[in-house]
C-alpha cells in the first residue's frame, strides 16, 4: 500500500496543478473513453460505435466527394459562361483596336478621299471596341490591374478618334499635318491602348488557362475515388462485422447502402472523367484555336497598319517597317501553329485558305516593300489596295475561323458542365440515404439484443 | 451524344492512365501569347547639328554636256545608262517635297530641280525616282551609293560637307519662329525658357540652345510633328526654316511667323564626294536654271503663295 503512495502523490499534485479547464476536458475525454471500452465489452455496444462510425464515415465521404465535385463544377462553369466570354470580349478590344489602326492608315493613303468601305470599317471597329469595353468594364472589373488597363483604354479612346478626324480633315485639304495627326494618333495607340487591350487579353487568356487546370486537375479525381474507395471498404468492414456476429450472411439495408454508395462513387468517376475530357476538348479543338486565331488577327492588323503607315510617312520614318519585319515571323508561327490546330479539329480545308491567303498577302506586302525601298512609292501606292483587300478578306477569315472555334469550345464546355449535372445533388442526398439505410441494418442486429 | 459514348469507351483507358489523363499542355495558348508580347521599340536620339556654314562648291564646266551625251567614265554617264536619275527627297515639306495626295506623286519645288537634272542628263525631265529619305538617312544614302544626288531641304553645314560634297545654294531660307494667331511674343526672345519645337537633331535645335536668351528646345521626329504640338496648345511657338513655316501657315491660317531672321539657312544638294565631276556638272544646271528664268518660274509655281512675291535669287559660292 505505502508503495503506491508516492504515485498518488505525484498524479494528485499534478492533478492539483493542472488549470481548471484542462482537467474538466480531460476528466470528459476520460468520460468518452470510458463509454467507449464499455460500449467495447458488449456486441451490441459495438455494433452502436460502428453506427457511428458509419456515419461519420459517410459525412466525411460527402463532403469530400462533393468538395472535389465542386471544384470541378465551378471551374468548368466559370470557363463556359464566364471567362471564355471575356476573353473574346477582350480579344474583341484588341482586334479592333488595331484595325482601326490599320483601317484608318490605309484609308488615308488612298488620298483626299478615303473610300467609304475603309470609313464604315473603321466605324464598325470603334463600334465593336466600345461594346467590348463596356462588357470588360461591366464584367471583369475584379482585378485592379484589368480595371486600370480598362480605364487607360477607355480615357485614350476619345482622344484617338480625336486625332483620327484631325488626321482625315487636313488629309482632305491636302496638308501633309494629316499625316502627323494621323502618326500621332497611332503613336497614342500602340504606346498607350493597345498595350492596356493586350494587358486585359492576356490576363482573361491566363484566367481561362487556370479554369482548365481546376477544371481538369487530377486531385479532384484521385480525392474523390479515395474517399468513395474508403467508404465502400468501412462500409464493407462493418458488414463483415455484423455477419460474423450475427451469423446471418446479407444484410439488405447495409447491402443497399453499399450498392448505393457504389453507384454514387461510379457515377461521378465516370462523370469527372467525362468532364475533364470534355474540358480538354474544350481547350485543344476551342480555345486553343480562338487564341490562335486571335493573334493571327492581332498581329495581321498590326503588319497591315505598318505597311500602309510606311507608305504614309513615305521613308520618312523606319520605325513602322522595323516593327512590321518584326510583326512577320510571328504572324508566320501563328499561321503555322494553325495548320497543326486544323489538323486536330478538321478544319485542314479552311486552314488551307487562310495559308494561301496568308501567302499571297505577304508576296503582296513584300513587292510593297521592294517599291518602296527603291523609292517607287507612286508604284507601291498602286498595289496598297489589293494588299489592303486581301488582309481585310484574311481577316474576316480569321474572323469566322475563330467563330467556328468558339462554336467547338462551347460544346466541349456545355459537354462539361452538363457531365456533372446532378452530381451535386445526388452526392448528398445519396450519402444521407445511404447512411440511414446502414443505421436501419445496424439498428435491427442491435434490437435483436434487447 | 455520340462524342459522350466516345469518351465512356475511352474510360477504361483513361482510369488506367488518370495521371496523365485530361492534363492539357496549353501550349498553344503559350504560342500565341507569346506572339502578342509587346516589343520595345528602340529610340536613337543624335545630337543636334551645330550651324557653321559651309556654301562653297566646285566651279562648274565651262560647257554643259548635251543630254545623253554624258562624257565616258562619268558618273553622269553611269546614270545615264541606268536610265534614270536616283535622288532622295522630302516628301513631307508642303510645296518643296510632299507627296500630293490628289495625285499620288511626290511633289515640288525640290522635285522639280529634280526634274531638270533629268532633262539635263537624259532630255526627259521624267527619267527619275524618287526616295523619300529621313533626316538622318541622307548622308548615309549618298555615301553607301543607294541615291545619285539628295535634294532634300538640307541645310549646308561643314559637319556635312565632311561627309559629302554640297552642290551652290538653290535655295535661301531663313530660321525664323512661328506662333499662334493669339501669342504677344514679338520674336524669339519673348519666347525665352518656352518651349520652342523644331526637328530632333537638326541645326534649328542648336542654333536655338546657343541664342542669349534660349527657349526651351523641344525636337520632334518631323518638322511637322511640332505643329500638331502647337495647335494642341503643348508648346508656345515652332522654329525652323522659313520654306518649312511657309508651308505651316498654309495648312493653319491661325499661325503667323514672327521677328527677323535668326540664321541664315542656305539648302544645297548633297552629292558622293566620289563624284567630283557630277558636282560640277550640278551646279552648272543649276546656274543655267537661275540665268534663264527657270529658276524664278519654278519658285513662282511652287513657292510664291507661301514663301512671298520677291524671292532673292540664292548667289552661287565657288572654290576650285
Amino acid at each position: 500500500m505505502w508503495i503506491s503512495d508516492p504515485e498518488l502523490t505525484v498524479e494528485g499534485a499534478s492533478i492539483a496543478a493542472a488549470p481548471a479547464p484542462t482537467r474538466r476536458r480531460r476528466a470528459r475525454a476520460g468520460v468518452a473513453l470510458d463509454w467507449v471500452r464499455d460500449r467495447l465489452a458488449t456486441t451490441p455496444g459495438r455494433l452502436v460505435l460502428v453506427s457511428i462510425l458509419v456515419v461519420v464515415g459517410a459525412v466525411v465521404f460527402g463532403a469530400i466527394a462533393l468538395g472535389a465535385e465542386q471544384s470541378r463544377e465551378r471551374a468548368a462553369k466559370a470557363a463556359r459562361s464566364q471567362t471564355e466570354l471575356l476573353l473574346v470580349q477582350a480579344k474583341n478590344l484588341y482586334t479592333a483596336l488595331q484595325d482601326a489602326n490599320a483601317t484608318v492608315a490605309t484609308g488615308l493613303l488612298s488620298g483626299g478621299l478615303e473610300p467609304t468601305s475603309s470609313r464604315l470599317r473603321y466605324q464598325r471597329d470603334l463600334r465593336v471596341g466600345t461594346e467590348a469595353l463596356t462588357t470588360l468594364t461591366r464584367r471583369a472589373g475584379t482585378s485592379p490591374a484589368t480595371a486600370a488597363a480598362i480605364r487607360t483604354v477607355a480615357n485614350q479612346l476619345p482622344v484617338y478618334t480625336g486625332l483620327v478626324e484631325s488626321a482625315r480633315a487636313n488629309n482632305r485639304q491636302g496638308f501633309p499635318i494629316g499625316a502627323a495627326y494621323l502618326r500621332r494618333a497611332v503613336l497614342l495607340s500602340t504606346s498607350s491602348m493597345l498595350p492596356a487591350a493586350g494587358r486585359i487579353y492576356r490576363t482573361q487568356a491566363q484566367r481561362l488557362n487556370e479554369d482548365y487546370n481546376t477544371g481538369t486537375a487530377n486531385a479532384a479525381l484521385v480525392t474523390f475515388i479515395v474517399a468513395s474507395v474508403a467508404a465502400l471498404i468501412l462500409l464493407l468492414l462493418a458488414q463483415w462485422y455484423v455477419t460474423r456476429i450475427s451469423r446471418r450472411i446479407l444484410n439488405v439495408p447495409m447491402l443497399l447502402a453499399t450498392v448505393a454508395v457504389a453507384a454514387v462513387s461510379v457515377w461521378g468517376v465516370i462523370a469527372l472523367i467525362d468532364e475533364q475530357n470534355s474540358l480538354a476538348t474544350a481547350q485543344r479543338d476551342g480555345s486553343d484555336s480562338v487564341e490562335v486565331l486571335s493573334a493571327a488577327t492581332v498581329l495581321l492588323s498590326r503588319a497591315q497598319g505598318d505597311l500602309s503607315l510606311t507608305l504614309v510617312n513615305r521613308g520618312s520614318d523606319t520605325t513602322d517597317q522595323a516593327d512590321f519585319n518584326s510583326v512577320q515571323p510571328r504572324l508566320g508561327g501563328l499561321i503555322g501553329e494553325m495548320s497543326v490546330l486544323a489538323r486536330r479539329t478538321d478544319t485542314g480545308a479552311a486552314a488551307n485558305r487562310l495559308d494561301g491567303e496568308y501567302a499571297s498577302y505577304l508576296a503582296q506586302a513584300n513587292s510593297i516593300k521592294g517599291l518602296e525601298k527603291k523609292g517607287k512609292l507612286p508604284d507601291a501606292l498602286k498595289l496598297e489596295p489589293t494588299t489592303a483587300a486581301i488582309s481585310y478578306q484574311l481577316s474576316n477569315d480569321l474572323t469566322g475561323q475563330i467563330g467556328t472555334a468558339q462554336g467547338r469550345f462551347a460544346r466541349g464546355a456545355s459537354d462539361a458542365t452538363s457531365a456533372l449535372g446532378g452530381l451535386a445533388l445526388a452526392i448528398p442526398v445519396i450519402t444521407v440515404l445511404a447512411a440511414v439505410a446502414a443505421l436501419l441494418g445496424l439498428r435491427q442486429r442491435i434490437n435483436e439484443y434487447r | 451524344m455520340r462524342s459522350r459514348l466516345r469518351h465512356l469507351f475511352g474510360l477504361a483507358l483513361v482510369a488506367a492512365t488518370v495521371a496523365g489523363c485530361g492534363t492539357t499542355s496549353g501550349q498553344a495558348s503559350r504560342i500565341a501569347l507569346a506572339a502578342l508580347a509587346p516589343t520595345t521599340p528602340q529610340s536613337k536620339a543624335s545630337a543636334p547639328q551645330p550651324a557653321t556654314l559651309c556654301t562653297a562648291s566646285l566651279r562648274p564646266p565651262p560647257t554643259l554636256p548635251a543630254p545623253g551625251k554624258m562624257p565616258g567614265r562619268s558618273f553622269m554617264a553611269k546614270i545615264y545608262k541606268r536610265g534614270y536619275l536616283i535622288a532622295g527627297v522630302n516628301a513631307a515639306t508642303l510645296n518643296f517635297g510632299y507627296l500630293n495626295p490628289s495625285t499620288g506623286q511626290i511633289d515640288g519645288f525640290e522635285i522639280d530641280l529634280v526634274r531638270e537634272l533629268a532633262r539635263a542628263i537624259f532630255g526627259n525631265p521624267d527619267a527619275y525616282q524618287p526616295v523619300a529619305l529621313t533626316a538622318s538617312q541622307r548622308e548615309p544614302f549618298v555615301q553607301q551609293g543607294k541615291v545619285d544626288v539628295v535634294v532634300d531641304v538640307t541645310t549646308m553645314t561643314c559637319a556635312r560637307s565632311r561627309k559629302v560634297d554640297f552642290s551652290t545654294v538653290y535655295y535661301d531660307a531663313e530660321q525664323q519662329v512661328l506662333v499662334l494667331s493669339d501669342s504677344t511674343a514679338k520674336s524669339i526672345s519673348d519666347l525665352a525658357g518656352k518651349k520652342v519645337c523644331a526637328t530632333a537633331g537638326t541645326t534649328p535645335i542648336y542654333v536655338m540652345q546657343h541664342l542669349p536668351h534660349p527657349p526651351d528646345a523641344v525636337g520632334a521626329s518631323q518638322a511637322i510633328d511640332c505643329l500638331v504640338l502647337l495647335q494642341q496648345g503643348l508648346i508656345a511657338g515652332i522654329s525652323t526654316d522659313s520654306s518649312i513655316l511657309g508651308g505651316f501657315t498654309a495648312q493653319d491660317p491661325n499661325t503667323r511667323i514672327i521677328g527677323p531672321s535668326i540664321a541664315p539657312v542656305p539648302y544645297g544638294m548633297e552629292i558622293s564626294k566620289a563624284h567630283p565631276e557630277f558636282v560640277r556638272f550640278v551646279n552648272g544646271v543649276l546656274a543655267k536654271l537661275r540665268s534663264d528664268g527657270t529658276w524664278r518660274a519654278l519658285y513662282d509655281r511652287w513657292l510664291r503663295g507661301i514663301q512671298g512675291s520677291n524671292p532673292v535669287l540664292p548667289a552661287p559660292q565657288y572654290e576650285g
